[in-house]
């Protein structure tokens, strides 16, 4: 690592590759240095399926960075998405010795590692396991406990997990370039750092993630990941369908998408058409307006549907303080946010990453929440680092996992 | 005494007594009866009258009924209107057997040619006289087939103006416009024979469906009113999201309406929407507010609607209008009762001579159709209304001819009670009756749905399915949901 407060996040996206520089601030801010960004191929889904391509375009969205910042680029960390993660809750406990009744580190990390001592398929692999909350002799709500007395340590952990070989799949795409990863993240969890405050944390907020080719979600409540998962469904399926409904291009689709698109039904005039010009090759053609708004409506209506279904699960959606917040690229779609409303029937709003200095037009672009979301949790990650050396160690082992 | 005013309130015993049936007159009338009959038609009775026994076998109506046995000896009239019309004078016993008992008859004919032109004004005289109100729905011959033929169809299309309540008058020139230009020949005569399967089809639920707003006959005549003069229809059907917007487009799309500008002339326009139970009012108010943009201020709008649940989310809206002809308007209605009582006294004594029951029936009709050229509507149509269940009363048990699919030649006479009771032996061809083609006809619809490319996932061919409750979500949300797009 070049500097210990340079921290480069990478996200290997559907749609483009996204390499964010940032630097972190004594006093706790962040600064943006640069974006660099590449088109991407040989990705579907958020997974990666052409390596050989795939690698090609994040090397060019390094050197792009590198150029862009100034900085020679040498680690990342890596934002993980995919069909393969799943997620759930679980509850570790650990009993301390009769000649011991504070409760130090060490008995921490034992509770974290007794939480995930739980079946999880055998090709699968830890992502992230993060603490709710820790219970001290059936004391609730303790945050944190060490130098508290007692003889029961309980934690309450959110664990998620994916499949061992696609994580390592994108790793090594890195490590081909070579460039070193520090860790890998699940992309909403690195997207809410950014999007939310830590008080709607607390309040409890739904982030939902629509980005090229997965729609990811993370739910807080109490300040703790309560649910979180992918949907593969996300911005590309859009585009297909309105390829396949008006049987146009593919590009054509994602430029009519991007330009013309919105998911109000019922707001067009009747009859109102949308020109598609013709180019070289392509003939000009007649949209109308309400058939092209009703694809993206009708798939984007159905990819909340089943977000809810999933969600309702768990009682979390009931005590959403804050409500919705919807990022990724797809969330520029016009009236999305209306549409998750109608849906949830919670307040939704479409927002960026905030609290960062520098490059404002980066963050402010809801595209880049997720790789934006990664400094600020490397910033995290290595305020933590000297406090507490068990998350080094962690680090260390997770890596050692997937390697 | 509570479950009797319960019965009272019982709003949809009415619209079963309703006896319609649909006639076919010569080839082209037959074309025609046999689309609705394989449409489905559950609520009249189809009978196909002709001089041809060839063409007769072949159609797939109930009832066929070979006509002027004497004349033509089974053959065609070979264009001849004179011997069409004697065919129908000569069988006009069989005929008034037929078509007794009917409140309401449809005539179907294809005019220029021999039967359809000679025979079909004849019938409709008939039909009247035994008290059905007539509505004949006549296509005129392409320009091509001939100015003969042309001139044939106009006087015969005069006639039956004369003779019958109204006339819905399809010009296949027209008819042409919709078909695009290299369609085979075959879908330009399909198309008149599928509009006039629409146009029957509506008017009947036009006049059969319980409204909320019900539209009954009067209002029916009232919009068909000005005799000598053209008829516009209109009938559209959709299913999206627009959908009352879509349905008065497809309505308004229709040939005969020539895409609303023929209703800013109209006196009277006769809307009809019908929909599923999710119907709601601000439908209602779209359609009649982008309908209002083709009508003048002083145009008179009958408006009806009604719930039905067989539409399931499908929206319907029936137009029904006429156009007076060019300075026709002052003279039809004088016109009228000078011609009317012409054929009553001069050609009639055979029919009136073989009849015993209808004489009394046939003293009202002249006057009836004064007052039908009258622009008041509601008094017109009271006796109408009492002739009919006159008429109904008397005529209970009526004769139903069918000749034996073998040997057509040889017609057989069978009474047959209107209400079937017992059980008749299959001697009629019972296979191709029209409690089948009700079913067929809403599959029919969903087809229409269904009509997409082969299901494909599209750029997500190859890569791993993304599968979540048992649906792959690759596939486009508007093909798995069976959305319609355009």
């Amino acid at each position: 690592m070049a500097s210990s407060n340079l921290m480069v996040g990478l996200e290997i996206g559907t749609s483009k590759i996204c390499v964010v520089v940032g630097e972190g601030k004594p006093d706790g801010t962040l600064k943006i240095l640069g974006v660099g960004q590449a088109p991407s191929r040989g990705v579907r889904k958020g997974e990666i399926v052409d390596f050989e391509t795939a690698m090609k375009c994040v090397h060019e969205a390094v050197v792009d960075a590198e150029e862009k910042s100034d900085i020679m680029i040498r680690s990342v960390y890596l934002a993980i998405t995919g069909g393969h993660i799943q997620s759930f809750n679980n509850r570790g406990c650990v009993l301390l010795p009769e000649d011991r009744d504070e409760i130090d580190e060490q008995d921490v990390e034992d509770v974290r590692v007794n939480a995930r001592e739980v079946s999880i398929p055998s090709q699968n692999a830890f992502l992230h396991s993060i603490i709710q909350s820790y219970h001290i002799d059936g004391q609730d709500g303790v945050l944190s406990p060490v130098g508290m007395l007692g003889q029961k340590l309980e934690a309450d952990f959110h664990i998620i997990h994916g499949m061992r070989s696609r994580i390592q799949n994108s790793i090594r795409c890195v490590k081909e370039l070579p460039l070193d990863v520090e860790d890998v993240v699940f992309a909403p969890f690195a997207a809410a750092q950014v999007v939310l405050t830590q008080h709607q944390k607390n309040l409890g907020a739904l982030v939902i993630d629509v980005g090229g080719g997965t729609t990811d979600y993370i739910l807080y409540n109490d300040g703790a990941v309560r649910q979180s998962g992918v949907l593969a469904v996300g911005g590309d399926h859009i585009t297909n369908d309105i390829s396949m409904g008006l049987r146009i291009p593919m590009t054509r689709a994602e430029k009519l998408k991007i330009e013309e698109g919105s998911t109000v039904l019922g707001n067009c005039l009747p009859g109102e058409t949308v020109l598609l010009k013709d180019d070289s090759g392509f003939a000009g053609k007649e949209i109308e307006r309400e058939t092209l708004n009703t694809i993206i409506h009708m798939r984007l209506r159905e990819s909340f549907e089943l977000l809810k279904k999933r969600l309702e699960d768990e009682p979390f959606l009931n005590y959403l303080g804050e409500g919705i917040f919807i990022t990724g690229g797809c969330s520029q779609l016009n009236g999305i946010d209306n549409l998750a409303e109608e849906v949830f029937e919670i307040p939704a709003r479409v927002c960026h990453a905030q609290t960062m200095s520098g490059l404002t037009s980066a963050f402010e672009n809801p595209q880049f929440s997720a790789a934006i979301g990664l400094i600020k949790y490397a910033q995290a990650v290595q305020a933590d680092r000297p406090a507490r050396g068990g998350i080094r160690g962690l680090v260390g082992k997770l890596l050692g996992r997937m390697r | 005494m509570i479950q009797l005013s319960r019965n009272y309130s019982l709003p949809e015993r009415k619209e079963d007594d309703l006896a319609i049936k649909i006639v076919g007159v010569g080839g082209a009338g037959a074309n025609a009866l046999d689309r609705i009959v394989l449409d489905g038609m559950e609520h009249a009775e189809m009978i196909a009258l002709n001089t041809d026994v060839q063409s007769l076998a072949g159609s797939v109506a109930t009832c066929k009924l070979q006509i002027g046995r004497g004349v033509t000896r089974g053959l065609g009239t070979g264009g001849d209107p004179e011997l069409g019309f004697n065919a129908a004078q000569e069988s006009a016993e069989e005929i008034c057997e037929t078509l007794r008992g009917a409140r309401m008859v449809f005539i179907c004919a294809g005019l220029g040619g021999g039967t359809g032109s000679g025979a079909a004004p004849r019938i409709a005289e008939l039909a009247r006289e035994h008290g059905s109100l007539v509505l004949a729905f006549a296509t005129l011959p392409f320009v091509f087939e001939g100015k003969r033929r042309c001139r044939q169809a106009i006087e015969a299309l005069q006639e039956l103006q004369r003779v019958a309540d109204a006339v819905i008058c399809f010009e296949n020139d027209r008819m042409g416009d919709i078909v695009l230009p290299k369609a085979g020949i075959h879908q330009a005569f399909a198309v008149a024979d599928t509009t006039i399967s629409q146009s029957v089809r509506a008017i009947i639920n036009v006049v059969r469906r319980p409204g909320l707003i019900r539209i009954g006959f009067d209002e029916l005549l009232a919009a068909l009113r000005s005799q000598n003069s053209r008829c516009l229809f209109g009938y559209g059907e959709s299913d999206s999201d627009n959908r009352a917007h879509e349905a008065l487009a497809l309505a308004l799309r229709n040939p005969l309406m020539d895409r609303g500008k023929m209703l800013s002339d109209a006196q009277a326009v006769l809307v009809q929407i019908a929909g599923g139970p999710g119907m709601t009012l601000t439908e209602v108010e779209i359609v009649m507010q982008e309908l209002n943009r083709h009508v003048e201020d002083h145009t008179q709008i009958l408006f009806g609607t009604s719930v039905d649940n067989k539409m399931g989310n499908r929206l319907s809206v029936t137009l029904i209008s006429s156009l007076s002809a060019d300075g026709a308007v002052q003279a039809a209605p004088q016109m009228i009762p000078r011609l009317k009582p012409k054929p009553t006294a001069v050609e009639i004594p055979p029919a009136t001579a073989s009849f015993s029951g209808p004489i009394e029936i046939e003293a009202p009709t002249p006057p009836n159709v004064v007052e039908f050229a009258n622009p008041q509507p509601p008094p017109a149509v009271e006796p109408v209304e009492e002739e009919f269940f006159a008429a109904e009363e008397k005529n209970l048990p009526m004769a139903e001819i069918a000749p034996p699919p073998s040997a057509p030649a040889a017609v057989r006479k069978e009474k047959k009670p209107l209400v079937r009771r017992e059980p008749q032996p299959a001697a009629q061809p019972e296979p191709v009756k029209t409690a089948p083609p009700k079913k067929e006809k809403y599959v029919q619809a969903r087809q229409e749905v269904m009509q997409f490319e082969p299901i494909t996932r599209g750029r997500f061919e190859k890569s791993e399915p993304t599968i979540v409750e048992g649906q792959d979500l690759d596939v486009p949300t508007f093909l798995r949901k069976n959305v319609r797009m355009k």
